[in-house]
């Protein structure tokens, strides 16, 4: 590799840094997605140099799992050497995909992700399951010394997100949340202005939670189990209670979405956007106060006042997963379209931000492969994760309960709940443990 | 910076919860409610319903159990299939009945179900089961023994450290883990309630041990944190280790490290570091914003390997400050085009009014590349230095125009704004017009008074005669917005120019508020030209179809359309509004739109979503359809072929299936193929044929692929 070419991959990669830990300061005249390094600044057919390259591994990879992938596969200091899934059909799949992208038969298949924790020469993984996975598969992933991209919902409860965020913490290990908005310049930029006082004191913070209900996961009549080969029944359920064999379960996105007792739109999407509305009052710790739905919204509130308001209608058209920001003197409103609607043109003053529409989890995959590499803090990491998903699981604890819950940010409790504080937790199926 | 203040909380609150979730017992809730509720579920367990509904109701007795719960649920713990339902209401209910229960079961249950109740005394964090855990710690099968080291970690009492320290030796590299993890939590939980010294001891011994690397790593970061500033030599030893791993946890570590002592030891380090680890170096260094030494970064800036520089220099916009503003300068002029480009975006960024002071002193006597740089700094730190920035405009060097236009697009309010559009109307210069045009926008979109500012540039719109510069101030209007811009680009919307025309209609298409849908209305019915009146239409459609609307406005504005499309294309657009909205009024438009043959397909199916929806509300369905005729009818499938030519497919048992009591058959998706089973002949245009009786009279009817089947009413 010639010097120049290592010379303007660093400085592509500050550049990139720049952004993503920034953001936007109060002067900056643009603002921009992190860009991209060009395979032709790289040299050696844009491989990354063996010193500087991350070999990862991907465990539950299924339909989003394989989009989260087609963004780690161009990454050029990524080396992606084996898969773990319960399934034949997507192992199969997803080797294919590895090996036809590497020229090689190297991509190795694993059934039980714990072999695949083993390996030493693997750096991190993608965990990209069932919902029902995403906590204890993270945690193991931890304790084995793997950084890790981990999709959302990644908790099932309130006990699960302050162990996440304690156990990376305590194994120094990266983790970066599924929550991709928060490497987009437009939800970025949205929280920047409220987060810097630019609209004036924070009065609401406003998260789409489409479907709010919650949910009952259950038991479906048995069915003839498969080879386990094929589909690996057991380890499927895993830190799930125990149900027979049901194809119709097999759909990992609603399998024990909510944890149990509780679940739906509200964590589902409230991962999403009830974590940027966490960005917006500066991660601070979640609301204490959440009231039962009413008039088709859920209103909650942060120590200091603020509200958290999780409602499904009444949107300006900036497409799925919509967040508003309400301060005294002004607001904003920003969704997946990647645009902007503001109270007044002044709040921009003078930049433009680039508008990238559909979400797109690129940049969030670059912000996680860079900080595995320096160490820092992910956008989406453990500790917003916790905060952003306890508030999802207490509002929904509030829904399900159909009353007021108060929540105690000090000791981790509901306040005179008994049936509240019963819900922040789950045993969890033997032998998987937290 | 992470908070290892908050990252310690979570730690200590952690426990806590897990302690409080069954050990606080509050009767907020209805006791006696609960208590009625635990008895209808209790017998359910005694019952011989079947397990399915016993696993439902261990998990409701998570919420509503008691002690008096404890006996049934204990009976299940055996159960390869209830054990872990059981062990949810178990872990959950409070007392010490419980903890009894899960205790007793460790004394008959093996293999994965005794792992299960160890783990959940762990999380119950009982600890009267130290002793059972402690001899479980020799258990054979090393996964019982690995439950028992992490319970007893977790419960973390002076006989718990005791037990697992004596274990640290186990024989098994899994027990022994295991046993460092519960050391390690341990460790932790000291820590929190500030016993560092024990604390400090107890990692070491974890790492004197034979664990594996990543539980050294562990108990190496515990180490260096709780022996707060007598901990920086471990930590800068790890930073020199050739093991990228533990350079790694040094970098992380550093973050965390409370106090500032570390960060001379930092930027010791740094100046002695390998240029590719200088540059993360740095980077850990200006993560710790309160305390980095500046002057350290700022070396690294300006001297030494090209990718620590570059690292540096970014790091100054997040912990640079007004010290910093020469040497950025000069770096912004290097030759290096790379580094002088990050050096112009850290000059944008770098913290500090007196940044703004001190660049606004220096402007008067800059000369050469120098005065280009500072005009352009002013535009990105928005800093007011209007007359500075006139004066620019007159200069004979194009770079220094063009940074000043920049810097005034950046800076003027709405008095300034009129030079940035004489700018654009009558440029002193003329290749300056471009960057003019950039200007204008710039300023036009971030006026907070956006209706004075599109008045302005309205007036400047009527004075000119030049099309490309109304061109130029009809995009600044759309992108402004407002009730004045909406105005101006409507007026032109009708202008006999036909790029004016073009332009205009393209910027109501897309415009972000509801008022422009009277402004496209009108222009729907008064345009005659087909191209813009189809615009202007979609556009109201756009509308109707996207925005937050009262109902009944929306209905109306659906009608309006309705009547306003010129075309069934657009129509189609209407009722497909229709079936998104479904209300009275609007199924009453698809009734009347049936009348229309070339509308009949999609009128119908409108309709027929809209009273689906609407009797979903608590209306009549039946009822509904027949107010836009649409009446039952006694229909009877006698015979159904889907297919072509000789290779036909039956599927009259389909169509029986789906059909109801009126002539149209919604089938289970819009693609025959899919609901019928499959393609009987791929590649081949088919038909469906269709034999039937309405009210007893025959008929006979055909229809193409995926067509909506409409039967006809027979003679």
């Amino acid at each position: 590799m010639s010097k120049q070419s290592v010379n303007s991959k660093i400085v592509e990669q500050v550049h990139r840094r720049r952004f993503l830990k920034t953001t936007l300061s109060a002067t900056s005249a643009a603002v921009m997605a992190p860009t991209i390094i060009p395979s032709s600044a790289l040299g050696r057919d844009g491989a990354a140099a063996p010193s500087e390259r991350i070999v990862m591994g991907g465990i539950g990879i299924g339909n989003r799992g394989t989009y989260d992938l087609s963004c780690f596969l161009p990454q050029p200091d990524v080396q992606f050497v084996a898969i773990c899934d319960i399934k034949e059909k997507r192992r199969l799949a997803v080797k294919k995909i590895a090996d036809e992208k590497y020229g090689n038969s190297n991509c190795e298949m694993y059934r039980d992700f714990r072999d695949l924790l083993d390996r030493s020469d693997i750096d991190a993984v993608l965990i990209a399951t069932g919902p029902n996975w995403h906590a204890t598969a993270a945690m193991n992933a931890a304790k084995a010394g793997k950084d890790m991209y981990c999709e959302k919902p990644v908790t099932k409860n309130i006990a699960q997100s302050l162990i996440l965020a304690e156990t990376m913490s305590r194994t120094g290990r990266v983790f970066q949340a599924g929550t991709q908005r928060r490497n987009l310049p437009h939800f970025a930029f949205a929280c920047e202005l409220a987060r810097t006082g630019k609209l004036g004191k924070l009065k609401k913070v406003y998260a789409h939670p489409a479907g709010m209900q919650a949910m009952m996961s259950g038991w479906l009549p048995a069915e003839p189990e498969p080879d386990k080969e094929v589909v690996d029944w057991d380890m499927y359920l895993g830190p799930a209670a125990w149900r027979p064999f049901n194809e119709k379960l097999l759909d990992g996105f609603n399998f024990e979405k909510g944890g149990g007792l509780v679940g739906g739109g509200v964590l589902e999407w409230g991962s999403h956007c009830v974590d940027l509305c966490q960005w917006a009052v500066d991660d601070c710790l979640p609301p204490v106060e959440y009231d039962p739905p009413k008039d088709g919204q859920l209103v909650a509130r942060y120590e200091n006042g603020v509200e958290l308001i999780f409602r499904e209608t009444g949107w300006i058209p900036l497409g799925s997963c919509p967040v508003r920001f309400e301060g005294e003197t002004g607001w904003v409103e920003a969704g997946d379209s990647g645009k902007l609607v503001l109270s007044s043109p002044e709040l921009l003053a003078g930049r433009a931000v680039e508008e990238i529409g559909g979400y797109p989890a690129t940049f969030h995959v670059r912000d996680f492969l860079d900080c595995v590499k320096s160490r820092s803090l992910t956008k989406g990491n453990a500790v917003a994760a916790c905060n952003a998903h306890i508030a999802c699981h207490a509002a929904n604890i509030a829904l399900h309960l159909d009353r007021q819950v108060k929540y105690d940010n000090v000791k981790h409790e509901f306040i005179d709940d008994q049936q509240a504080n019963r819900l922040r937790s789950e045993a969890l199926r033997e032998p998987w443990r937290l | 910076m992470p908070s290892t203040q908050f990252v310690n909380r979570v730690a200590v609150l952690t426990v806590a919860l897990i302690f409080t979730a069954v050990s606080s017992i509050r009767a907020a809730e209805s006791s006696s409610q609960s208590a009625d509720i635990e008895t209808q579920l209790l017998a359910t367990l005694r019952s011989d319903a079947p397990p399915a509904e016993k696993a439902i109701t261990c998990k409701r007795l998570a919420i509503h159990g008691s002690s008096a719960a404890v006996p049934e649920l204990a009976r299940l713990l055996p159960d390869e299939q209830l054990s872990s339902w059981a062990r949810i209401a178990l872990e959950a209910i409070p007392g010490e009945a419980a903890d009894e229960a899960l205790r007793n079961a460790t004394d008959s249950i093996q293999g994965r179900l005794l792992v299960g109740m160890i783990n959940s005394i762990g999380v119950r964090r009982d600890a009267k089961a130290v002793a059972r855990l402690t001899a479980f710690l020799q258990d054979k099968d090393a996964e019982v023994a690995s439950a028992a080291a992490v319970a007893l970690g977790r419960i973390g009492n002076s006989d718990a450290v005791q037990a697992l320290r004596q274990s640290l030796a186990a024989k098994s590299d899994d027990v022994r883990s295991a046993v460092a993890e519960g050391c390690i939590l341990c460790a932790e939980r000291l820590l929190g309630e500030g016993k560092s010294g024990e604390a400090a001891k107890l990692y070491d011994e974890v790492r004197k041990a034979k664990v594996p690397q990543q539980r050294n790593i562990e108990a190496t970061r515990g180490a260096i944190l709780a022996r707060g500033p007598e901990g920086i030599p471990l930590l800068l030893e790890l930073l020199r280790s050739s093991d990228k791993k533990l350079f790694q946890l040094a970098l992380g570590t550093a973050r965390e490290f409370p106090g500032s002592k570390v960060d001379q030891a930092l930027a010791d380090e740094l100046a002695k570091a390998k240029p590719e680890r200088a540059a993360l170096i740095v980077e850990a260094m200006a993560d710790r914003t309160d305390t980095v030494v500046l002057a350290a970064v700022l070396k690294a800036a300006g001297e030494g390997p090209k990718q620590a520089r570059a690292a540096a220099i970014a790091a100054l916009a997040r912990v640079g400050d007004a010290s910093c503003l020469s040497a950025l300068l000069g770096i912004a002029l290097e030759s290096d085009k790379d580094l002088a480009d990050l050096a112009k975006s850290t000059l944008a960024e770098l913290p500090g009014k007196e940044v703004d002071a001190k660049i606004i002193a220096l402007l008067p006597d800059a000369s050469g590349e120098v005065y280009p740089l500072l005009l352009e700094t002013v535009g990105q730190r928005r800093i007011d230095a209007k007359d500075t920035l006139l004066k620019a405009l007159s200069h004979a060097d194009k770079s220094v125009r063009g940074a000043a236009l920049a810097a005034l697009g950046e800076t003027v309010d709405l008095d300034g704004l009129s030079v940035l559009v004489s700018q654009v109307v009558a440029p002193k210069f003329p290749e300056d017009a471009s960057v003019a045009h950039q200007a204008l926008k710039a300023a036009s979109i971030r006026m907070p008074d956006r209706e004075a500012c599109a008045a302005e540039l309205t007036a400047a719109l009527e004075k000119t005669s030049s099309a490309p510069t109304k061109a130029t101030l009809l995009q600044i209007l759309g992108d402004v917005g407002g009730a004045n811009a909406l105005a101006a680009i409507g007026a032109a919307a009708k202008s006999s120019d036909p790029e004016l025309q073009d332009l205009s209609s393209r910027l109501l298409g897309k415009w972000m508020t509801a008022d422009a849908a009277p402004v496209l209305l009108g222009l729907a019915n008064e345009l005659q030209e087909e191209k813009y009146q189809v615009r202007a239409i979609r556009g109201y459609i756009r509308i109707v179809r996207q925005f937050n609307l009262p109902e009944q406005q929306r209905a109306e504005m659906c009608r309006k359309a309705f009547e306003a499309s010129r075309r069934p294309a657009e129509q189609k657009m209407v009722l497909e509004v229709l079936e998104r909205y479904p209300n009275a009024a609007n199924l009453k438009l698809a009734g009347e739109a049936i009348q229309a043959p070339e509308l009949r397909e999609e009128a119908i199916q409108a309709a027929i979503a809209i009273a689906q929806k609407v009797s979903e509300k608590g209306g009549n369905e039946k009822e509904l359809l027949s107010q836009v005729g649409l009446s039952p009818v006694e229909l009877k499938i006698v015979k159904a072929e889907y297919g072509a030519g000789t290779t036909q497919k039956d599927v009259t048992a389909t169509l029986r299936t789906q059909a109801k009591d009126l002539p149209v058959i919604a089938l289970a998706s819009t693609s025959y193929n899919a609901s019928f089973g499959g393609d009987p002949l791929p590649g081949t245009a088919k038909i469906l044929r269709i034999q039937y009786q309405i009210n007893g009279k025959p008929g006979e009817a055909s229809f193409p692929e995926n067509a909506l089947i409409i039967l006809p009413m027979p003679e």
